[in-house]
């Protein structure tokens, strides 16, 4: 009976927000910061149709409703990747914590467990998040599981995209060896490979009597990454482990996304020559570990100076909100304005397919519009829009400081 | 044995009364030494400096436009318009803010040190619930770097706390942040000591799930009121010892216990207590517990939910140390609200402190205070940059106990002293110039003034000559 509820509920919606986004939408007078090569546009019109951006400045303005923005500046939506939005609600709390499993392989899909309501959701808006690539954490195996897509409208059906990537772990242990981990990770695709080959082998010659096995399911999750289905995002920080990454790679032709990189610029022409997307914490500055002893402040500029493709991520969930921090600490550190803006949105969407992150026609209508300087911290977020429709930054947290700063005499209890 | 009990009360009894006579010596006093590792700090000969048309952020919550600052023998000697004086050293100030140096009351740096490895996890004797004979100090690893980093944000005073796990995790120090080879050369000369305790959910964790109480938030009660009786009585027996000696009785000391005389020293107002404690009803029996036991219950660390209770902190003279925004790790950080200092802030007499307990956002905890600001602003309240800067200056004085000394630019004060390359409330803000008691100990454009920690020195040497 539970399933079916919830398919029930999920139909409903489903059929109230098609009603909603049928809406037109004109976002006008705005300073349009577009990620995209067009830059800046002044006193723009963004045109919305069904959620989705249909026009930039049209000769006509015709929509259902028109939001003047004042001259404001409007951004894409900023993105978050590689924590663990509504799978984790309170840290200590294991009953609220799903994002790992001891058990968990290259097969787990932590989507199946996603909270809308969690009240990080909401908290996370005050920060401009639009969208969110979701990480699971995993359990033994270096394959941590998939990662999914969600956006922050709170909404039952806010997964937009299960099992976009896969995810790994390579580097320091505390028991056992670096050297196994990059292995395995080598045979794990040479030997699928072969598995495959072998099939393509019988198949053409059909005199074999005995079918070729099947795949088995993470064999063709492995599969899927072989033929460039989907990202593989590995974490690693040491240079001798990012070479070896760069090596697989090369050696098995993969969509290869690298997170963590504390060394990177000590091999950034080679991740830039093998074009490798990295997704770094722009606040990382400390030797944390001795696989991080050549991080800093400027690793950002510099990488980004070295042609690579770089997002920024914060790695807190209960803080992604502050991911524009990180972008205006970036740019604080070097980083150019509109290249940090591309980090929290153009630069995720391409590392994750998302047809989202830029301020251009036909893509989702996400859309935030800033007080100010997205980067600052005396800005705010003035309105968002997610796929088209209006959501509030009101969380949790609100709640709570009218409750007490409300003056009236009765018990704090009442007032709500 | 027991028959023999009274004969042995009457010897005892004829050697205290022979005690007393006066002919007989005194044994040489004991004292306890309250100071056994002191500081070696020393201020270098500073250069007289003489700050010329900055935007000045005093930290007493005044706000100076175009104001200079002058300081001479490493003291604060003046913050007005229009200063001169020979021989000083001029800094261009136009465009520039200068605040008070910034101060963190809750560091780990050193006893939690970067690389973060298991030898150096020197932070938390978390083996008993009462382990106030430790002092962080004897921990400290002075070329931590991240000491190095968060002198580059502007900290000049930083306290280094044990971690949480005890109910009484023992001595933190304070330090100023100057690149030394010991931990005595950075000890902040005449700081009194801090006592870190903690209330709910860490104790009653560790040692509940080792069958040891406490195991509950009243055990964890129970484990505070106990130390504290019994230090009560340890006390007693000093002053008593004390109070015999004066008079010229030859008596003998009461068993040193290192425990004790930390708890002593708060009873007696000389160590300051530092509570982690994140909610506000037990933040509430931690002031009836000092209470019941006559001390103060100092600063409250985290504070959570002192907004819920900014009126009971204020009137009971509490600073509480806050975060702007951590949260949702322990069911004790659900109920953050991003206001919280502001609230604490509002009451009359309040201490909102802003700290970071933690080695990244100590390089930032001028922007840790921003946030904030910016968020209060928006929620009505009346407040503005030179308010702020009092929650990581001049209120972090006081909370350690540091506020003649410390924490504001005001005529005879050290000067601790940060020059921003503009507004520090900003995102984009930098810490150009740092200086401890009138010295530089840090310019962003100048590599003689980084200090760079041993551990990062000749680090990446590729060998190729």
């Amino acid at each position: 009976m539970k399933y079916i509820k919830y398919s029930l509920v999920a139909v409903a919606l489903a059929s109230v927000s098609t009603w909603l986004e049928a809406k037109t939408l004109a976002i006008t007078n705005a300073t349009v910061y577009t990620a995209t090569e067009q830059g800046v546009l002044e006193n723009a019109t963004v045109m919305i149709d069904d959620g989705t951006i249909s026009a930039i400045n049209p000769e006509t303005v015709n929509a259902d409703e028109i939001f003047d923005a004042q001259g404001k500046i409007l951004t894409p939506g900023f993105i978050g990747a590689m924590n663990q939005l509504g799978l984790v609600e309170v840290n200590a709390v294991a009953a609220t914590r799903d994002a790992a499993d001891k058990k968990a392989k290259i097969t787990f899909d932590a989507s199946l467990a996603f909270n809308p309501l969690s009240s990080v959701i909401a908290y996370s808006r005050k920060g401009g998040i639009t969208r969110d690539i979701v990480m699971p954490r995993g359990g033994e195996s270096i394959f941590k599981g998939q990662s999914f897509v969600v956006d922050l409208s709170g909404t039952f059906d806010s997964v937009l995209e299960a099992n976009n990537a896969v995810f790994a772990v390579i580097g320091a242990k505390h028991k056992g060896s670096r050297a196994l981990s990059i292995q395995t990770l080598f045979n794990r695709f040479e030997d699928v490979e072969k598995k495959i080959a072998k099939a393509k082998k019988a198949k053409a010659k059909k005199a074999d009597k005995k079918p070729p096995a099947e795949l088995k399911r993470d064999e063709k999750v492995l599969q899927a990454l072989l033929k460039g289905e989907k990202p593989l995002v590995v974490a690693a920080d040491r240079a001798t482990d990012l070479l070896a990454l760069i090596k697989l790679k090369e050696r098995f032709n993969l969509k290869l996304i690298i997170a963590g990189a504390a060394d990177a610029e000590l091999v950034a022409k080679a991740i830039a020559a093998a074009d490798i997307p990295l997704l770094i914490d722009a606040m990382r500055d400390l030797p944390g570990s001795f696989d991080s002893l050549h991080v800093s402040l400027n690793t950002a500029a510099n990488l980004i100076n070295a042609g690579i493709k770089v997002g920024f991520i914060q790695r807190d969930t209960h803080n992604l909100y502050q991911l524009r921090f990180d972008a205006g600490n970036a740019v604080a550190n070097g980083v150019a304005k509109d290249k940090a803006l591309a980090a929290v949105t153009a630069n995720i969407a391409d590392m994750f397919n998302l047809n989202a992150g830029r301020i251009a026609t036909g893509q989702a209508a996400d859309l935030v519009l800033w007080s100010a300087d997205p980067f600052e911290i005396s800005t705010k977020v003035e309105k968002l829009w997610i796929k088209g429709k209006a959501y509030s930054t009101r969380s949790r947290q609100d709640a709570l400081r009218e409750r007490y700063m409300d003056k009236s005499t009765l018990p704090a209890g009442y007032i709500k | 044995m027991q028959k023999y009990a009274p004969s042995l009360v009457m010897v005892a009894l004829s050697l205290a009364l022979t005690g007393c006579l006066k002919t007989e010596a005194q044994s040489e006093k004991v004292t306890i030494k309250k100071n056994p590792y002191p500081s070696t700090y020393q201020t270098v000969q500073s250069q007289t400096t003489l700050i010329k048309n900055a935007t000045v952020l005093t930290g007493t919550g005044e706000r100076l436009n175009n104001a200079d600052v002058l300081f001479i023998d490493g003291k604060i000697k003046q913050v007005g318009q229009n200063l001169t004086v020979d021989n000083a050293a001029v800094i261009d100030g136009k465009g520039k803010w200068v605040t008070p140096g910034i101060i963190d009351v809750h560091s780990h740096l050193g006893v939690y040190p970067s690389p973060s490895v298991e030898s150096h996890s020197d932070g938390n004797e978390a083996t008993a619930p009462n382990t106030s004979r430790v002092w962080a100090e004897h921990s400290l690893w002075p070329q931590d770097p991240g000491f190095e980093t968060a002198r580059a944000g502007g900290i000049t005073t930083l306290q280094i706390l044990p971690g949480s796990a005890n109910l009484f995790g023992g001595r933190g120090v304070t330090l100023k942040n100057v690149s030394s080879t010991t931990m005595q050369g950075m000890k902040y000369p005449d700081a009194p000591y801090g006592l870190k305790m903690a209330c709910g959910e860490n104790p009653k964790r560790v040692y509940g799930s080792k069958d040891v109480a406490p195991a509950t938030r009243m055990g964890n009660m129970a484990g505070y009121r106990e130390a504290w009786a019994k230090a009560v009585e340890y006390k007693r027996a000093w002053d008593k010892y004390e109070a015999d000696y004066a008079a010229g009785k030859n008596v003998e000391a009461p068993e040193r216990d290192l425990t004790n005389d930390t708890l002593k020293g708060v009873l007696e107002g000389e160590i300051l207590i530092h509570n982690h404690c994140y909610k506000a009803e037990e933040m509430a029996m931690m002031i009836d517990l000092s209470k019941e036991f006559n001390y103060h219950a100092g600063t409250f660390h985290h504070a959570i939910e002192a907004y819920k209770i900014a009126d009971l902190l204020a009137e009971n003279g509490n600073c509480a140390a806050m975060w702007p925004d951590w949260w949702g790790f322990k069911m004790e950080a659900y109920d953050m609200v991003q206001e919280n200092a502001a609230i604490v802030d509002a009451a009359k007499n309040s201490c909102a402190i802003i700290h970071s307990d933690s080695s990244k956002t100590i390089q930032r905890l001028n922007q840790e205070a921003a946030k904030v600001l910016y968020r209060a602003q928006e929620s009505g309240f009346d407040l503005k940059e030179e308010d702020a800067i009092r929650w990581i200056t001049a209120n972090a004085a006081k909370s350690l106990g540091l506020s003649d000394k410390t924490g504001s630019l005001t005529t005879g004060k050290s000067a601790d002293v940060v020059i921003w390359n503009r507004n520090p409330f900003s995102v984009y803000a930098h810490a150009e110039q740092v200086f401890i008691d009138g010295v530089k100990v840090y310019d962003r454009f100048d590599e003689k003034y980084q200090a760079k920690s041993d551990f990062l020195l000749g680090q990446a040497n590729s060998g190729k000559e």
